[in-house]
């Protein structure tokens, strides 16, 4: 184990637990609003960076890696869509979502959905599944953690998760989202340094990307094609448009990414914050998987394809920079692992503990539930991570192929489509969880060539297209929804009206809003 | 280019180019949403 591996990691943690310990400092653990929300502080540069870090995660570093060592270019296909991931969020959902999440008072991702589409039935139907995928979605951030740590370091696996698992929880109880946000900021500067040495480092040690080809290519020219190893995906057009869809629009239906909208300072911090997401994005987003791709050169003889950056790094680099690019990895791993935790935690404890088990719930047990949660959650990812780790592409692909198919269409047709009322919401959730949870276990992938993720998508949008359409008089959407909605698609100020709409409807929620207006008056 | 296909190298260069074009349309169309900043100190 190299000393300078490990001072580096420590600086990295040392450095990641400040920002924490700021965050607390600043008072963003003090109300539920300040905890969940960062009170709506958060700029433009920190949230495309805290967007992009969160649905960047161990995958980055451990399935795309995987994916380019073992099928070659085709694996470009999941980073073709990636890159724009996160200004297409952010265009189509961003501001108008940041202003009726605030005319509506809404706190987490599931309680907007509720007063968006009114019923109890979809906040327990959401919050459920959510609890449960991004526990999924958790446990591989834990499983990549401890074995990149074990692996570069050469601290015994389950030492490695619990440090790593330590840290994350130390500081998301420290600061809430305020923490999260920054040490997101922090962490996805690491990563596009780790990950750009990495790249940088492999390429010249095969002589230039042409020259890296040409070995590619006599070893097996398929390799470079866009068709993966052997050709084995020649004409699956159904996978090809489910490995753009999954990483491009599929974010917008991921309940701890579209939080970022609802924190922005103000809706139009979605533009320049557009702009920061497509240049981080194109550096770090294909970097990984060319990484993985450079690998089959440089360790041909690879047992473990997702093991492929792990081992480039400690052949090719010095352990001052190994150290870095360990840094970077732990980045991608714990600030989507934190915001995973705190997102879980806060829906568990708002949309189902306060919404269901106790309404008069105080702030303060709100919060010391959330962490409750947050703290049972990472016990149980430990456990399972240390006895039984399934592989982490696995879990990744699974776990967001059934939130984007669940989600997607409820919250695109809650800004931009007046008809979307509840039973279509409600009918779309079950329809995409289920479509996209048969497909993967069914083997429907095989036999239809289609990805989950794009049989998912297709059958809770028409689902939600039929089911609202066919229950309009049943069940129209209510005039003060549409009201709302309407002024959150106006170009200009929210109506003072909404500030009394939501005293008379919402009651806790319009205390919170109260006080963002009030810090919002002292700042302006 | 690069030792790659043509197919290929649509794939790598044209994605992310594409998604340029994207992001510097999207700040052009979205020029007036900074009328919105204004939005929380207007609301009593």
């Amino acid at each position: 184990m190299s000393g300078t591996v490990i001072s580096f990691l420590v600086l990295y943690y040392v450095v990641v637990l400040g920002i924490g310990y700021w965050a607390m400092r600043r008072g963003a653990g003090e109300d539920l609003e300040g905890y969940l929300l960062g009170g709506r502080q958060v700029g433009p540069l920190p949230t495309a960076l805290t967007l992009q870090s969160t649905s960047m995660s161990g995958y980055m570093f451990l399935g795309a890696g995987g994916l380019g060592f073992a099928q070659g270019y085709w694996a470009l296909w999941y980073a073709a869509g990636d890159i724009g991931g996160g200004v297409l969020n952010l265009s189509v959902i961003g501001r108008r979502m940041r202003k009726l999440s605030q005319i509506f008072g809404a706190l987490t991702a599931i309680e907007y959905l509720e007063k968006r589409y009114p019923s109890p039935a979809i906040r327990l139907f959401a919050g459920i599944l959510t609890v449960f995928l991004l526990g999924f979605y958790v446990l591989a951030q834990l499983i990549a953690g401890g074995k990149g740590m074990a692996l570069v370091t050469g601290i015994p696996y389950p030492a490695a998760l619990a440090i790593a698992v330590g840290i994350i929880l130390i500081y998301t109880f420290m600061g809430g989202y305020l923490a999260v946000a920054y040490t997101d900021f922090f962490q996805s500067l690491i990563m596009l340094v780790g990950v750009m040495w990495i790249v940088i480092a492999a390429v010249s040690e095969l002589g230039g990307l042409t020259a890296a080809n040409n070995a590619i290519a006599e070893l097996d020219p398929t390799l470079l094609s866009i068709w993966g190893k052997d050709l084995g995906f020649q004409g699956q057009w159904g996978v090809v448009a489910g490995a753009l869809l999954i990483f491009s629009i599929g974010y917008m239906g991921w309940p701890h990414v579209v939080t970022r909208h609802m924190a922005m300072t103000k809706p139009a911090t979605a533009r320049r914050a557009g702009l920061w997401a497509t240049l981080w994005n194109l550096f770090f987003v294909p970097a990984p998987y060319l990484v993985g791709i450079m690998a089959i050169l440089i360790l041909p003889g690879l047992d473990d394809p997702e093991m492929a950056i792990f081992e480039v790094a400690g052949k090719l680099l010095p352990a001052a920079v190994t150290g870095l690019v360990m840094a970077a990895i732990m980045a991608a791993i714990m600030s989507t692992a934190d915001s995973l935790l705190l997102q879980t935690g806060s829906i568990a404890s708002r949309d189902i503990y306060e919404r269901f088990i106790n309404p008069k719930a105080s702030e303060t047990q709100m919060v010391w539930v959330s962490r409750g949660l947050v703290f049972a959650i990472a016990v149980i990812g430990y456990v399972v991570a240390l006895v039984e780790p399934p592989t982490v592409f696995g879990i990744v692909i699974f776990a967001t192929s059934v939130l984007g198919s669940a989600f997607l269409p409820a919250y695109v047709c809650a800004v931009w489509w007046r008809k979307a009322n509840t039973p279509g919401a409600l009918a779309s959730m079950i329809a995409g969880a289920l479509v996209s949870f048969v497909w993967q276990y069914a083997g429907l992938v095989e036999t239809t060539q289609v990805h989950p993720m794009l049989a998912g998508v297709v059958s809770s949008t028409v689902t939600m297209v039929i089911v609202s359409l066919a229950t309009q008089k049943m069940s129209p959407v209510p005039p003060h929804i549409l009201d709302a909605l309407d002024a959150s698609v106006a170009v200009g100020p929210i109506p003072g009206r909404f500030a009394e709409a939501s005293d008379l409807s919402l009651a806790n929620e319009a205390a919170a809003i109260e006080k963002t207006l009030d810090r919002g008056d002292r700042h302006g | 280019m690069f030792g790659l296909p043509i197919e290929t190298a649509l794939l790598v260069f044209g994605f992310p180019l594409f998604w340029i074009l994207y992001t510097i349309m999207f700040l052009v169309v979205t020029r007036d949403w900074a009328r919105d900043s204004a939005a929380d100190d207007e609301v009593p």
